[in-house]
């Protein structure tokens, strides 16, 4: 450890400001990119700065100024984000990776809920994640229900199915609820085909989002300049990820973070100390399944048109190395993660073919070798800014 | 009366590979006491390097069906054999100290990278490649009912296979030996038992008798493609659990089970909903399943007995 | 001092497939005792502590705990009822810290609705606060030099600090019967007397706290139980005061082999 002290409030100000700023930038450029020169050395400088910024100390000296300061680094995010929507506000390719990659982690951050927290695998995130687009398309088609409520019932369905699920099996050890899970996500498929309600194989158009009247799929101009209309879902799909991140935060901080910790860690322990591990399984799988559905609800309405073959298995384990790679039970890992396995295999295009393959062979190698993955997660303050005595 | 024979026949067969499939299953949970989800994928990988070695035949001008037969067996019992092992040495047996889940969602990804890999790089990999029908194809005549003798004797071998494995495990040394680490690995190993060698064996055994499965599977539909092997994992796994995971006779009993209602969802369900699509019979054959393990949480045949408390 | 009593075990077996591990057991356990539970490996000991905390489910018999049957009950209903207890193997959540493997002990009081910990933070962390308090309090007594690193992972702890920590855990809730399994396991005989002095400490400000005690140092079994019980096969060979039961033969045979007697 370089530091001998910790950050004052003023210098930790300067040291998230700065962070921000070069984080910020830096996914500007990568965004940006377009030759795969340019990308291959964006990634080498990546590379070689998250690996120097450990051994010189930097990344210490962020993680005490954003423990000193946490609503300021929360902050700095939300800007740099609001300052990559603004920055592309005509292109409409990036702004819908910019959702892919903010909807993408909301989901993830459900399925840290449940396995990274709880330690229930959810081996059909894929599934619950077009359990909230076809419950959008099928409402906002066939209801007049304001889009907001839409969005909440398609999270609530998906976490009603998901509890009917898994509740059989809760009783049994972990492979069990691995299975279920499993199967769910392959026949995911199957269950959608047979309806014509839910478009059969050929798949549903899903509605834009219209939020008081305002339809987001008109787009708007600002000052004579047009803006994609897709900035008003990025600006949707950042309050979501925003907000769940929120809660996921302020429950792992909580008796309920608690809770489901000592429930995944040792079970038997847990019992014999009061904890109802069913309960507490379910409520994580349910919840976590909430925010999968809600995140598939938006992204059903940006894509405008999904199939049954958006949702296969594949994807539900593309989402799992996301949570692996990001390191598990890291909500902030989840982010780096989902863009390494969202945004690159759209930048360096030869990779899009062997996607699966690749992110398979990395889930691997980091389960054998660095389990706790990019960012491990860290142990509980509940407090920060408080010390305890 | 042809239809009744037809169905219990194909769920005959079924069962037999089910069955292959979920002693691996079983062998690899009572030996390790991990889930190797890639086992069905491994089934795959056999099948195709069955069919690499039947092309690799026929390229050298042999057309005798009976050394093609015998190239594809070999073949796949080795690749696959050799597979089990080095996925045991370098994936599984390192993971054994980490939570059990790590090992299901690494061998996971691994049946991924299998798929992905042959569907990549084996020529016209994502296509359903057609296997040669290496068997007799005539029939006998019982009665009303006409057996074909290729089905038939593919499911005499299965059965042949399933009891030369269970001879093994029950009546042989080596058997013996397996069954002795899967009960108490550290007693075993005390007594001089060589842990590591026997989980390889274990390992490559149980992935022979997927290859096994995979070449009865491609020789049976006369087509094999690289997807089988993710359904094939799961029904297998399924099977495992149903009769209750570490448990010889319950994997066969399991793989049977889920034969059976795959048959049934698959004749019933047309009559009672039009124009179900046939992978319903799935859907129906696992609610059952997850509905069975609800009332008998540890197998229908109790699972091998969990941790000191 | 009345101790009336507030376990009754009678005729209690568990079996496990062809091993009887406890066979038809008769014992009781009085209030604000320390009742020291003897017998060689094997012999039933912790098997006892997992049928009483309803971990695992006997075969025949019963335990009366304050005139409730308890077996059926589930190891939650148990804990509820005032038992808690530490384990022969150490089983703390290593990846959590020392306050989270000790505050979860008091788990019973502790409000874990989701509505109080994500939207009432005023108060929960009023309530967090007031546990911070208690848990230092804990190790004060126990490891007063834990305290100063009360949220790192427990797993970077040594073997004696984590049994230590165990206590904690077991001791948080208030509990009404204490079942400590051979907690100084691993520890020098200094270590030991310092844990056994810290226990008694806490015990003297509980007087009703009733602890059942299972070890296998003799000198501790003389310097703080009340009463001994010793086990062998399953069944109760002996019981009454240390001085009593060392000097029974029974004892001394299934210690040490016929011989010895």
């Amino acid at each position: 450890m370089k530091m001998h002290s910790v950050p004052t409030q003023r210098q930790s100000a300067a040291i998230l400001a700065a962070t921000g700023l070069i984080l910020t930038f830096y996914l500007w450029l990568f965004l940006h990119a377009e030759s795969q020169l340019s990308v291959a050395i964006l990634i080498a400088v990546c590379v070689v700065a998250f690996f120097g910024a450990r051994r010189v100390g930097v990344a210490q000296v962020v993680e005490q100024a954003s423990k000193q300061r946490p609503g300021l680094a929360r902050l700095w995010a939300l800007g740099g984000a609001l300052i990559l929507i603004a920055a592309f506000y005509e292109s409409h390719f990036i702004l819908l990776m910019i959702c892919a990659v903010l909807l993408y982690t909301t989901a993830c951050l459900g399925l840290t809920m449940q396995f990274g927290f709880s330690g229930v695998a959810n081996f059909a995130g894929a599934a619950f994640f077009g359990i909230g687009s076809y419950a959008t398309a099928v409402l906002s088609t066939h209801t007049g229900t304001p889009h907001i409520l839409i969005i909440i019932a398609s999270g609530l369905i998906a976490a009603l199915i998901g509890s009917m699920l898994i509740t059989p099996v809760l009783r049994t050890r972990g492979h069990y609820a691995a299975l279920v899970t499993i199967a769910f996500g392959i026949l995911f498929k199957t269950f959608i085909e047979v309806n014509d309600v839910l478009g059969g194989p050929q798949g549903l158009q899903v509605p834009g989002m219209s939020l008081f009247g305002y339809e987001f799929n008109n787009g708007f101009s600002v000052f004579g300049v047009e803006i994609s209309f897709y900035v008003s879902y990025a600006l949707l799909s950042l309050g979501i990820c925003a907000g769940v991140f929120v809660i996921v935060k302020a429950l792992e901080h909580s008796w309920v973070g608690l809770a489901m910790d000592v429930v995944r860690t040792d079970e038997t322990a847990a019992a014999t100390f009061g904890l109802h591990i069913a309960r507490w399984k379910v409520v994580a799988f349910t919840l976590g399944n909430f925010f999968i559905g809600v995140a598939g609800s938006v992204y059903g309405m940006i894509t405008a048109f999904i199939a049954p073959n958006n949702f296969t298995f594949a994807d539900s384990l593309l989402m799992l190395s996301i949570v692996i790679l990001g390191g598990l039970g890291n909500a902030v890992g989840l982010i780096p993660a989902a863009l390494i396995v969202l945004v690159l295999p759209e930048k360096l295009q030869f990779i899009q073919e062997y996607r699966f393959l690749l992110y398979a062979a990395l889930v691997i190698a980091i389960l054998r070798f660095h389990p706790d993955g990019l960012l491990p997660r860290k142990t509980r303050i509940f407090f920060s800014r408080e010390t305890s005595r | 009366m042809s239809i009744l024979s037809q169905y219990i026949f194909n769920g005959l067969m079924l069962g037999v590979m089910y069955a292959m499939v979920a002693v691996g299953f079983t062998l690899f949970f009572g030996v390790l006491d991990v889930i190797k989800f890639s086992h069905g994928d491994t089934l795959m990988v056999g099948a195709f390097a069955g069919l690499a070695a039947s092309i690799g035949v026929i390229q050298l001008g042999i057309g005798s069906s009976t050394i093609q037969l015998i190239a594809i067996i070999v073949c796949a019992l080795c690749v696959t054999g050799l597979l089990g092992a080095v996925i045991a040495k370098f994936l599984i047996l390192p993971l054994r100290h980490s939570p059990p889940l790590n090992t299901l969602l690494a061998t996971l990804m691994l049946g991924t990278v299998l798929r992905e890999a042959v569907r990549l790089f084996y020529p016209d990999g994502s296509n359903p490649k057609p296997f040669p029908a290496l068997l007799p194809t005539s029939s006998i005549e019982i009665g009303s009912f006409s057996l074909r003798v290729d089905n038939m004797i593919l499911l005499v071998a299965g059965v042949m296979a399933i009891a030369g494995v269970h001879f093994l495990i029950t009546r042989t040394r080596l058997g013996m030996v397996i069954r002795a680490v899967a009960q108490d690995s550290e007693t075993a190993r005390i007594m001089g038992i060589n842990f590591e060698a026997i989980v390889l064996i274990t390992f490559a055994l149980g992935s022979g008798m997927a290859a096994l499965a995979g070449v009865m599977n491609g020789l049976y539909y006369n087509e094999i493609n690289f997807n089988i092997g993710l359904l094939m994992g799961v029904i297998g796994f399924s099977a495992a659990i149903l009769g209750g995971l570490g448990n010889i006779y319950g994997a066969i009993l399991g793989g049977f089970l889920f034969a059976a209602l795959q048959v049934l969802g698959s004749a019933a369900l047309p009559a009672l909903i039009t124009d179900i699509p046939s992978a319903y019979k799935d859907v129906f054959a696992f609610a059952v399943v997850i509905i069975l393990m609800a009332w008998k949480p540890t197998g229908l045949i109790a699972e091998k007995s969990s941790e000191r408390v | 001092m009345s101790s009336s009593t507030i376990v009754q075990v009678r005729d209690l077996t568990m079996r496990f497939g062809g091993l009887t591990a406890l066979d038809r057991l008769n014992m009781d356990i009085r209030e604000g005792e320390v009742l020291g539970l003897l017998g060689p490996n094997g012999s039933g000991k912790t098997t006892f502590f997992n049928v009483l905390t309803g971990l695992y489910r006997a075969s025949e018999g019963s335990i009366l705990y304050d005139g409730q049957e308890v077996l059926g009950m589930t190891p939650q209903l148990v804990y509820r009822s005032g038992v808690a207890r530490t384990f022969q193997r150490s089983r703390l959540s290593l990846p959590l810290t020392v306050f989270d493997n000790i505050a979860i002990g008091d788990y019973q009081h502790m409000q874990h609705g989701l509505i109080f910990n994500l939207l009432r933070r005023k108060a929960f962390r009023a309530e967090y606060m007031g546990y911070v308090d208690k848990v230092v309090a804990l190790l004060n007594i126990f490891s007063p030099s834990l305290v100063d690193r009360l949220f790192e992972p427990v797993g970077t702890f040594s073997m004696i600090d984590r049994r230590r920590i165990e206590v904690c855990r077991a001791l948080m809730s208030h509990p009404r019967l204490l079942l400590l399994d051979e907690p100084s396991a691993g520890m020098t005989h200094d270590e030991t007397h310092t844990l056994m002095s810290d226990i008694m400490n806490v015990r003297s400000k509980l007087p009703k706290l009733s602890v059942v005690l299972i070890e296998h140092e003799m000198n501790v079994i003389e310097r703080i139980t009340d009463r001994c019980v010793v086990l062998n096969y399953g069944r109760k060979i002996a019981e009454g005061s240390y001085a009593e039961i060392t000097a029974d033969p029974n004892v001394q045979t299934a210690y040490l082999g016929e011989e010895a007697a």
